[in-house]
């Protein structure tokens, strides 16, 4: 093996790591505020990209009647609570956000062909179709769950991811989709030729890490959730609702994973069904981490990106047992080295 | 544990297969396939507390020895049924041996590495057909009967379903049973009770991944073609989706999951097109939804519904009679049981214990106080091998413990009771006592299983049943112990700990949250051990508690000893009154 | 084909009312074979609710892509509905899998999945099953002639690491040997991978002067891309896998240049008039496109179509032996199958035999390219 291809190896793992590091903090975040092990983290990968790609062969995307859908039974759940406690002020913001505002989107929709627009713009209505879902489906599947142990959560989250899944394909269909490079410039470097749309993935999560630092560091809901995930009894006796911190970090996690889908769209093809391995491997370098060490668990992705890389030129067929074995060393490592008097979970 | 009519069951079981139609037979046949594996999950995961992912790996090990060693070497089914499980059982060993020491979520995703990469090597392997699979696979003979139609397959399954069932009943309803129940408290407690925490764990996991290559097993010569898709890791959450849905804290709560999620599947195969149209594929949404409803609704999955539908069973409410279980000899009046020398115990930076000294003889009672973060429980925690000491000696009888775990100190004599209570809150009190007795018994799994042990479980609850009715909870003994109030939960790890027949009993604020004429009882309890010849070296705040028992005082500050003495002389200390009350002025 | 129907339809009436006639159908609608399932559902929508006069239930159940599925499935169909024949399943090892079940339930099965091992060797099992789609080895052999014609003497693989990617590189490896070509590499790939670099620089280090890319659906753009990508120079060849529109779709102008081997329908309009399956393939194309839009027609799709054919062109005969419902009009069924001949369809023409339950020739593959972003028939 030569040195372009030991760097062209690296390059590959590093992009793709990038994008895993970017899940493995959204996983990371969702854990620590609501102990809910995020499986369908892939999905809205997904959804990001194929709601963008449908966007640009002008069809409208199915992800709009999911927003609507899940917005009548969000509306229809907490309408319902504030008619009991009679609270009739909060009822028209809450019809406006989560009716009103997918209705005047799928209007929009038919009104306007969408391909006709600026790439820009359509990623932004892709992002606004997809990261209400985030919160809409704390609001309906996990909100009513909050006080359950982990195991319940989990299994509630792959029933979501369940669900997710079979709504693409209808959504969809089984083909997969690519969307064009956001640039069409190419470097070199030592040799090997070097995608711009390489590039921009890796600075653009790059860029994304750095702005999660700062939300957590200096911005007032960025230190609720901090302070949720620290200690959830404590955020809540600091006047910190759980409902909102979820409600809050879900909405995080669906960005994230949209704008990543976004973001790889052009140098991969996307299916309906792509996300669970992709959060998959995210969840790998989330746990890494310690489900709780953003630097870490960004590491760790990139270490996974690495192995996938190397074992894929090595023996592609033994591709997944490579890397997975290889995982579990590392995984024993990081929980011996975590080892300390437990305090028991029930 | 539930316990149904069984021999109903199995005569129900029995005559279904004249009754009921063709398809529905195939059905059962499936579910009790599901149901083998899902029951080794709830041992493994609802009873143990780890999460597996990774059970249709083993499904699928079983799967591909016997359609390997029948196809290309026309082996008996019955032969390779044994060479399976030994494979497994290999194979399992090893795994566990890894991933079983990683707590947390470490483990889950661990099962699932392994999930994925066996599931990879299966269809890699060229001598096991590949990804396209092995065809052919031959059906099971006994004696010249050929079990070729699903009915014929059908008593085979269930045969093994209601064993499976009835010996994982029995098994924790026993000695290892406790001790496995035991772990989902964390392992803390159950080695201080002298289990042996990793053993128990690949008890747990070699038991869940032989019942699941047993179903790999039955699953070959049924199907008679085996390929990877079925082991692969979806499979491993379905059957963890199965057991979650059922009650995974019940081993009925498997088969009730299993039977649930398979005719689920079938119903919506047969109505949605009806109702939805044949163009869409709206199965998988429909059940993905269906899961979260059943799940908001019964977070403890279904079983716990129908039990409380169910009117209250008469259950046995007492406890036989037996034997006194065997003592061990006093130790000598007055001799020294403990002997702390020199131990530092440190965090990082941050020195818990320094250097500190003290002695504990038979027939004493002596109290550690000091005020909060003074560094007792941390003491407590070197002493009885938690948490081992950074530096120091420890003696115990005479024989050095401090680098031993707990369990082993625990088997020498020493027992204890925990400042943050761990009991088992679902189990009833009497099963929680008895679990002090884990040491005391030597039966193993299969004695359990098979019924075997009864005469030494008789003798184990007789005498936790003693010791309960000893420190006073007597009319709870067959309460949940979470039901209890804290103050009388601490009691009962009281009785846990003596349970297990100590010379030395180490308390960790027994007295908190209890009332006055409930201390004044224990008081009077502590007395008595002391004058039987136990030792006792307590922590407590309540300062008449420990000034009206203690014999001797030994006070704390910053991790250090600061006094040492009779109750009076310690009272009257400067440096305690300073530590206490922030200094005299 | 019109004759034959109308002669049924004589036959049927002659012999009055009889009981109706039940296809079970199992396919691959969900999970990784979606792709080549989803067309195979519409099909089955657009046969034939008659046939020889006789009502005609169709009952379509989705394997999720899952041999333990497949096989519930099929036994479901057997034993509930009480069917006539099962068409199915989608990929090769749910085929493989049913071929007990059916043999046992003594009914005709037509598999829609590639593998030969499912109709060979020809045994006691396999007589009652049938399959429309052309043996790997067949399309294989193709492509092999067009290598060598073309002086190319080292070629890489790289394919699915699944059954599909597994079954071509088993046929192709065998036949490529035979003809003298040097196989450099065999690699694989997921189909929802999100990348193959490595593959691909392994590939290209060892300087093939074609590679073959086994894979089915959009995921095979993904290696493609990737060696256009990396500047790889020699030619690419693709499997009959990739044959639909949503793949040029997503491969766009890096799949210009390739080769594969395909079904005739394919490529229906560009057949010369005298070809015998142009007419019905066109029929196919006509009756889907005008079902689901223009160029929505794949050649996975095609196959259930032809399933449908053998069966209508099968059923009079079987009608004279007995009612369907029974066991004899499934055992005549078999046998009327397995007597076709000269039946023109979708992607060739049958005509099976007691050993040859495939029955397609040289007529039922053809050769194309991608010129101009449209399929463009070879020879």
């Amino acid at each position: 093996m030569d040195l372009q291809i030991l760097l062209l190896l690296g390059q590959d793992g590093i992009t793709n790591g990038a994008i895993y590091a970017l899940l493995a903090l959204a996983l990371v975040l969702v854990f620590t505020v609501t102990r809910v092990i995020f499986i369908p983290q892939g999905e809205f990968v997904a959804y990001g990209a194929l709601t963008l790609a449908s966007l640009q062969t002008d069809k409208v995307p199915g992800t709009v009647w999911l927003l609507l859908g899940l917005g009548i039974i969000v509306a229809l759940l907490d309408g319902a609570k504030l008619l009991r406690e009679r609270r009739y002020a909060k009822l028209p913001p809450l019809l406006i956000a989560n009716i009103g505002v997918p209705l005047i989107a799928a209007a929009g929709l038919f009104a306007m062909p969408p391909a006709q627009l600026p790439l820009a713009l359509q990623v932004l209505i892709a992002m606004l179709l997809v990261v209400p879902l985030g919160p809409m489906i704390y609001r309906v599947a996990f909100q009513p769950l909050a006080g359950a142990s982990v195991l319940v959560l989990l299994i509630v989250s792959v029933a979501v991811h369940v669900a997710l899944i079979g709504l693409g394909l209808l959504f969809f269909g089984a083909e997969g989709s690519r969307t064009p490079a956001f640039t069409e410039l190419s470097f070199e470097l030592a040799g090997a030729p070097l995608q711009g749309q390489t590039i921009l993935v890796v600075v653009a999560s790059a860029l994304l890490i750095i702005g999660l630092y700062f939300f957590f560091e200096r911005t007032l809901y960025g230190k609720a959730l901090r302070a949720t995930a620290m200690n959830r009894t404590g955020a809540r006796l600091m006047g910190i609702p759980p409902a909102l911190a979820g409600k809050l970090c879900f909405t995080l996690a669906a960005a994230i994973g949209a704008f990543s889908g976004i973001l790889i769209a052009p140098i991969t093809t996307i299916y309906y069904d792509s996300g669970f391995l992709i959060g998959l491997k995210g969840f790998v370098g989330a746990i890494i981490g310690g489900l709780a060490s953003y630097p870490l668990a960004a590491l760790g992705a990139i270490l996974v990106g690495l192995l996938e890389s190397y074992a894929s030129f090595y023996a592609s067929a033994f591709k997944e047992v490579i890397v997975f074995t290889l995982i579990i060393p590392v995984l024993l490592w990081r929980s011996l080295s975590a080892r300390h008097v437990e305090e028991e979970e029930e | 544990m539930c316990r149904l009519p069984l021999p109903a069951l199995a005569a129900l079981l029995a005559v279904a297969p004249l009754l009921l139609p063709e398809f529905t037979i195939t059905l059962l046949n499936y579910i009790g396939l599901y149901a083998i594996v899902a029951v080794g999950l709830v041992l493994l995961t609802g009873v143990a507390g780890l999460t597996s992912f990774g059970q249709a790996a083993f499904v699928g090990i079983g799967a591909y020895t016997t359609a390997w060693l029948t196809t290309t070497w026309g082996w008996s089914p019955w032969l390779t049924l044994l060479v399976g499980l030994a494979l497994t059982a290999m194979i399992a060993f090893f795994l566990g041996f890894i991933t079983l020491r990683m707590g947390g979520h470490y483990l889950p995703l661990g099962t699932i590495a392994w999930g994925i990469s066996l599931y990879f090597l299966f269809g890699n392997l060229e001598f096991l057909g590949g990804h396209t699979g092995i065809s052919g696979v031959p059906p099971v003979t006994l004696f010249g009967w050929e079990l070729k139609s699903g009915r014929d397959f059908y008593y085979l399954i269930w045969l093994v379903v209601l064993l499976a069932i009835a010996a994982i009943s029995n098994l924790l309803d026993s000695r290892v049973g406790r001790s496995l129940r035991a772990l989902k408290g964390g392992t803390v407690m159950a080695e201080a009770m002298g289990v042996n925490t990793p053993h128990a764990k690949i008890v747990a996991f070699l038991i869940a991944a032989l019942l699941a290559s047993v179903s790999g097993w039955l699953y070959a010569h049924l199907q008679r073609f085996v390929n990877p898709t079925p082991f692969a890791l979806t499979q491993g959450i379905e059957y963890l989706f199965m057991a979650v849905v059922g009650g995974i804290g019940h081993v009925w709560g498997a088969v009730l999951g299993a039977g649930l999620i398979t005719l689920l599947k079938q119903w919506l195969q047969d109505w949605l097109p009806q109702l939805l149209g044949q163009s869409g594929n709206f199965e998988m949404i429909v059940f993905g939804i269906a899961m979260v409803l059943i799940l908001q609704r019964a977070r403890d999955g279904l079983w716990p519904v129908i039990l409380k539908q169910l009117p209250a069973r008469h259950e046995k409410r007492q406890v036989a009679t037996a034997e006194i279980l065997p003592k061990r000899p006093l130790a000598a009046a007055n001799s020294v049981l403990l002997e702390v020398h020199e131990v530092s115990k440190n965090f990082g930076g941050l020195v818990a214990n320094n250097r500190l000294s003290l002695r504990v003889a038979a027939g004493e009672v002596m109290a550690l106080i000091g005020p909060n973060g003074a560094g007792k429980s941390t003491l407590f925690n070197c002493i009885s091998g938690v948490a081992p000491a950074t530096d120091g000696e420890i003696r115990f009888i005479g024989e050095r413990i401090e680098r031993m775990p707990s369990r082993d100190i625990a088997r020498r004599g020493m027992s204890r009771t925990f400042q943050h209570v761990r009991l088992l809150g679902q189990m009833s009190v009497l099963e929680n006592v008895a679990i002090g007795a884990h040491l005391r018994g030597t039966q193993g799994v299969l004695p359990a299983a098979l019924r075997l042990d009864r005469a030494e479980e008789r003798g184990l609850l007789a005498e936790a049943a003693r010791q309960i009715e000893r420190v006073g909870l007597g009319e709870h003994m067959f309460d949940a112990a979470g039901s209890l109030a804290l103050g009388k939960q601490r009691i009962v790890e009281i009785a846990r700990a003596l349970c297990s027949d100590p010379c030395l009993l180490l308390l960790d604020e027994p007295a908190a949250g209890l009332r006055y004429r409930e201390k004044q009882d224990l008081a009077e309890l502590l007395g008595k051990l002391r004058n039987e010849g136990m030792g006792i070296l307590l922590v407590e705040h309540d300062m008449d508690f420990v000034m009206g028992l203690a014999d001797r005082v030994v006070v704390m500050e910053f991790g250090e000893k600061i006094a040492e003495g009779v109750p009076e002389s310690v009272q009257r200390d400067p440096r305690v009154l300073e530590a206490y009350l922030g200094g005299v002025d | 084909m019109k004759k034959t129907l109308l002669a049924a339809l004589l036959t049927a009436m002659a012999a009055g009312a009889q009981a109706e006639i039940n296809v079970g159908v199992t396919l691959s609608a969900t999970g990784p074979a979606a792709s080549l399932g989803i067309p195979e559902k519409n099909t089955i929508d657009l046969m034939p609710k008659m046939i020889a006069g006789q009502k005609v239930n169709y009952i379509v159940l989705d394997d999720a892509s899952d041999t333990t599925t497949a096989v519930k499935n099929t036994k479901k169909l057997i034993s509930e509905h009480k069917v006539d024949v099962v068409i199915g399943s989608t990929t090769s090892p749910n085929s493989l899998a049913m071929i007990d079940v059916v043999a046992e339930g003594e009914t005709p099965m037509i598999s829609m999945a590639a593998a030969a091992r499912i109709v060979e060797p020809m045994d006691e099992k396999r007589k009652w099953v049938f399959k429309t789609p052309q043996n790997d080895a067949q399309m294989s052999t193709a492509l092999v002639e067009h290598m060598t014609s073309n002086n190319i003497k080292t070629v890489a693989y790289i394919g699915f690491s699944d059954a599909y990617g597994e079954g071509w590189w088993n046929e192709f490896a065998k036949i490529a040997q035979a003809r003298k070509l040097t196989l450099v590499a065999n690699e694989r790939f997921n189909r929802a991978d999100t990348t193959v670099t490595g593959q691909i620089l392994k590939i290209l280090s060892a300087k093939p002067d074609a590679v073959l890319i086994g894979g089915a659906g959009t995921p095979a753009a993904l290696p493609q891309k990737s060696l256009k990508e990396k500047g790889y120079k020699g030619v690419i060849y693709q499997t009959h896998g990739v044959a639909n529109n949503d793949f040029l779709r997503v491969c766009g102008k890096d799949c210009e240049g390739t080769v594969l081997p395909s079904g005739p329908v394919l490529v229906v309009a560009q057949l010369p008039a005298d070809n015998p399956v142009k007419k019905s393939a066109q029929e196919y194309v006509s009756k889907y496109e005008a079902a689901h839009g223009k160029g929505s027609v794949s050649t996975f799709g095609a196959h259930a179509w032809d399933a449908g054919l053998l069966l209508a062109n099968a059923v009079p005969g079987a009608l004279k032996k007995g009612q369907p419902g029974t066991r004899e009009f499934r055992a005549a069924l078999r046998e009327s199958l397995e007597q076709t001949k000269n039946l023109s369809a979708a992607h060739g023409v049958f005509n099976m035999s007691a050993q040859d339950h495939l029955g397609f020739d040289q007529r039922a593959r053809v050769l194309v390219t991608v010129k101009q972003g449209a399929w463009t028939f070879i020879k």
